[in-house]
């Protein structure tokens, strides 16, 4: 999932206009050359151009793939993964009980039969494996493994930031938090047994869960249950990820990884289904503006567009060919601590949120993502509701309700700071709300730049935390629990940011967590999420989106907000085009 | 003075052995430098140590999102024995470096030996190359320019080391990425291992060392060749050729070799914008990406490893001073 997306955002703005300038000063000094070398690369057939081959448009068997993945994941271990280029390895690798429908983002059964059957208190779930499954050496798939994986992922040697996913799970939370190294092993093995995971047979996997947890489903497909073998964590020890011993049953097997430079992963003949696609190259660039010449280079197939070579593109008739929309997994948002002034008064948090121009904002500051026209759950996930329009922007209304304030609140309007984790782009978003709020409400607010990693330490300060601040939410899975409840129920990820305690919000996302019918539980939490937007802890500004450059020979992609490669959730559907 | 030969040897039982001839005072010399070497590395370490604590923040704080539970970083932090006063942290460090034990990185989990085994070799073939072409370069152009003074030869070489200082390398590369990848598609960009793909980045780290050892040299050769043993050579009789290599350039190669040490050293480490640019697998973009994330094993280790190939190069230019010009006593 595009979980905890961490993009390197490295200013290339400068680096584009002096690619402009050079570009023109160099006509006059090359022209000749130039000329030459397009003759010259026209002869040899560039692959960007079609060929008159007479098998064009069909799926080569040979077909091979390069992508770009960004800078050397921190690690590929299924349970220790977090971070989306950490995932997107593991993705090609390991299948999980279940996966997403590409086109609804319901989870779907991907290594189980089918859907998981509920015990009627809802607390126990049963998963039957597909018959006849086997890892990519031949050896065969069972519940065991599985077992193992997400008894794993409570371990608390093992360490993954992604463990409260499962702690839902009976006995993971309290074995997950043990010190590992305070604690007898008599201790550890006591609390392992009494988590709620446990094969029955070699076709069966059962959990016990605390509560029901109609959200659970879509947890069995994320990477903390993947299927990694004992075996092999055993024989590899630290180095189980290098190719040898990461074996998995998914797609793919990794069949190089060279450290700083490339992945190379190849087709798994034993995978349950036929995938069309024979090897796929993830070299490792830092730089958006150098994938983006790779890219046009022929070098890589598919390559992310950032905003400041969105021009080029678009003013390309052929690269805007191969431009693709996609839409985004994460929701960004001004937080306001309500522990004191002048956020205590909802009066101005309303007003804040009213007062800035979010489509002006896509348009003029972010370029690509999409103005929030809803309320905290972006579009695409399950949840998103766009009659939410409670804090919708409207400049007269929210003056008359920055008046209604108490004159505490307003007091506390002078010397108001805004906070936000310093970077090149953050500080236009910043200078840009900052003028927002002068210009609508008449308030003037200082801007509070901070390092990056020293942001969320800020936040432990309770009552003193930042007044104002920028955040962003990125779904873990496709299910409203991850977004009403994890963030914003008391003592929630960002209700402890910003102090927001509400009864009744938690009252209605705690019923939509429990409740087994789809269609009541969606009411619940569209209530819980309208009632969230009314109290404004948070003023909901923009839902990421992206975009990215493919090459038209890369056939059969269905695109999906949470996809961790492109297609990935139907990847026997993929190929490419002989060209 | 009496002479001795020292014998670097491969092997501990001296098979394979390198005997080099040298003077008792230029060897002492050298292992006098080289104990230097051990508090100048110290105050390196304890410098780097002082500033990557000082940095605010922490590296288990890698997305400020969603930070990890208070209780899991006091786990980490004990693990990692963070949790430490910094001069203990420093104490246990130095211990650990004492026995070449570097520790793990926080972020990666792999040793960091490991990764800069695997790094290194990258980032010093990358720089060796764009030294011996700096030099392959600026020496041959330095010469022919001071001997062709004021001609155009001479104001040629005079554009190229202009371009060659003021234009910053990223500038430079992403005009080569432009011109000889998207347009001429003659060379790749991405990655590293076949000829093509050094091509690029090598020229691009050599040029700013090029240029400024062009003008270094012909500067200095035009000073020796006003000397009076240049006239008294030719007035000997000797061919030009002698001239200019025996006598001019032997006596101007003085205050380049000065330069090219740190040079080298800067080359052979210096290359991270190459390096991310390129997508080159070596130290560089790991030891950036360690500053970002505060991983202190790795900041630690790739510092010390830099200060110590600038230390030994500036010792190897002292001692090629000697063999430049006998008159310069090394050791004395």
């Amino acid at each position: 999932m595009l979980g905890r997306l961490a993009r390197l955002r490295v200013p290339t703005a400068h680096l584009e206009e002096e690619r402009m300038t050079k570009r023109r000063t160099t006509w006059s000094v090359f022209g000749l050359l130039v000329i030459v070398a397009l003759v010259a690369s026209a002869c040899t057939a560039a692959p960007g151009g079609p060929t008159a081959s007479g098998a064009a448009g069909q799926a080569d068997p040979n077909g091979e793939i390069t992508l770009n993945t960004g800078s050397e994941p921190d690690t590929i271990d299924p349970q220790k993964s977090s971070f989306v280029n950490e995932i997107a390895q593991a993705a090609l690798v390991f299948e999980g009980l279940m996966t997403f429908d590409p086109k609804t983002t319901k989870p779907v059964p991907a290594a189980a039969a089918a859907m998981p059957t509920v015990s009627s208190d809802g607390l126990t779930l049963k998963y039957t494996i597909k018959d006849g499954l086997k890892y990519s050496d031949g050896a065969p798939l069972t519940a065991k493994n599985f077992e193992y994986a997400f008894l794993r992922g409570c371990d608390p040697t093992a360490a993954g930031d992604y463990a409260f996913v499962l702690y839902v799970v009976v006995g993971c939370e309290a074995w997950n938090t043990m010190d590992p190294k305070k604690s007898t092993p008599a201790d550890l093995s006591a609390a392992k047994a009494k988590v709620g995971v446990k094969a029955t047979d070699d076709k069966t996997l059962q959990f016990t869960l605390k509560e029901p947890a109609a959200y659970f489903v879509p947890i069995t497909a994320l990477w903390i249950g993947w299927p990694v073998r004992e075996s092999d964590v055993q024989k590899g020890g630290d180095k189980w990820t290098e190719p040898a011993t990461y074996i998995g049953n998914g797609p793919f097997k990794l069949t190089e990884w060279k450290h700083n430079e490339k992945f190379v992963f190849e087709r798994n003949d034993n995978y349950r289904k036929k995938i069309q696609i024979k090897k796929i190259n993830k070299v490792m660039i830092n730089e958006s503006a150098v994938a983006f010449a790779a890219y046009r280079n022929n070098e890589l197939d598919m390559a992310g567009v950032e905003a400041p070579d969105l021009r080029t593109v678009e003013g390309d008739a052929e690269l805007k060919a191969q431009l693709v929309d996609l839409g985004g997994s994460c929701t960004f948002y001004y937080g306001y601590n309500v522990r004191r002034p002048p956020f205590n008064d909802p009066n101005v948090r309303m007003a804040f949120s009213k007062s800035v121009d979010r489509q002006a904002f896509i348009n003029d500051v972010q370029k690509i993502g999409k103005a929030a026209d809803g309320g905290f759950i972006p579009p695409g996930f399950p949840g998103y509701d766009n009659t939410d329009n409670v804090q919708k922007f409207d400049v007269a209304a929210a003056k008359a309700l920055l008046d209604k304030a108490s004159p505490e609140a307003k007091a506390g309007l002078t010397g108001l700071k805004y906070t936000f984790a310093s970077s090149n782009t953050n500080k236009t978003r910043a200078e840009w709300a900052q003028g927002q709020w002068k210009t609508n409400l008449g308030v003037t607010v200082e801007l509070d730049p901070v390092q990056s990693t020293a942001y969320s330490a800020l936040f432990k300060k309770g009552q003193d935390s930042p007044q104002l601040f920028l955040l962003g939410w990125c779904a873990d899975f496709p299910d409203q629990q991850n977004w009403h409840s994890t963030v914003w129920a008391t003592g929630g990820i960002s209700a402890a940011r910003t102090g927001y305690s509400s009864k009744a919000f938690d009252d209605k996302t705690k019923a939509g967590d429990k409740e087994g019918d789809p269609a009541k539980r969606d009411a619940l939490y569209n209530d819980a999420g309208k009632q969230l937007s009314q109290d404004a802890p948070a003023g909901w500004v923009w839902y990421s989106a992206g975009k990215l450059l493919r090459k038209p020979w890369l056939k059969g992609i269905t695109d999906n907000p949470i996809d961790y490669f492109p297609g990935i959730f139907a990847l026997e559907n993929v190929f490419v085009a002989k060209h | 003075m009496p002479a001795l030969f020292l014998y670097l040897c491969a092997n501990p039982n001296r098979s394979n052995c390198i005997a080099v001839y040298t003077d008792e005072r230029v060897l002492k010399y050298t292992i006098r430098r080289l104990l230097l070497m051990i508090p100048t590395l110290f105050f390196v370490a304890l410098i780097t140590f002082g500033l990557a604590k000082a940095a605010p923040g922490s590296p288990f704080d890698r997305n400020p999102d969603k930070p990890p539970k208070q209780e899991t970083i006091d786990r980490l932090n004990k693990y990692y024995g963070l949790d430490k006063p910094v001069h203990e942290q420093f104490l246990q460090w130095l211990g650990n470096v004492a026995h070449l034990d570097f520790g793990i990185s926080i972020v990666r989990q792999r040793q960091v030996s490991e990764i800069l085994a695997q790094g290194f070799p990258v980032t010093a073939q990358l720089g060796v190359q764009a030294l011996v072409l700096a030099l392959a370069i600026a020496l041959p152009l330095g010469v022919i320019s001071a001997l062709r003074q004021n001609t155009i030869v001479d104001y040629g070489s005079l554009f190229f080391a202009t371009i060659g200082t003021t234009i910053p390398s990223f500038v430079v590369a992403i005009f080569f990425i432009y011109f000889f990848a998207v347009w001429l598609r003659l060379l790749p960009i991405v990655g590293w291992g076949t000829p093509q793909h050094m091509i690029m980045p090598t020229i691009i780290l050599s040029l700013g060392a090029a240029a400024f050892l062009t003008r270094i040299t012909r500067a200095s050769m035009l000073e020796a060749v006003r000397q009076d043993y240049v006239r008294t050579a030719r007035s000997k009789g000797l061919r030009e050729q002698v001239v200019i290599v025996g006598h001019v350039l032997k006596n101007a190669l003085i205050p380049v070799a000065t330069v090219v040490g740190p040079a080298a050293a800067g080359l052979i480490t210096g290359s991270f914008i190459i390096e991310t640019l390129f997508s080159v697998p070596g130290i560089g973009r790991e030891y950036i990406r360690s500053i970002v994330a505060l991983d202190y094993p790795i900041i630690m280790a790739t510092t010390l490893l830099y200060a110590f190939f600038i230390v030994v190069a500036n010792l190897s230019v002292d001692l090629v001073y000697g063999m430049l010009d006998p008159r310069i006593k090394v050791g004395k």
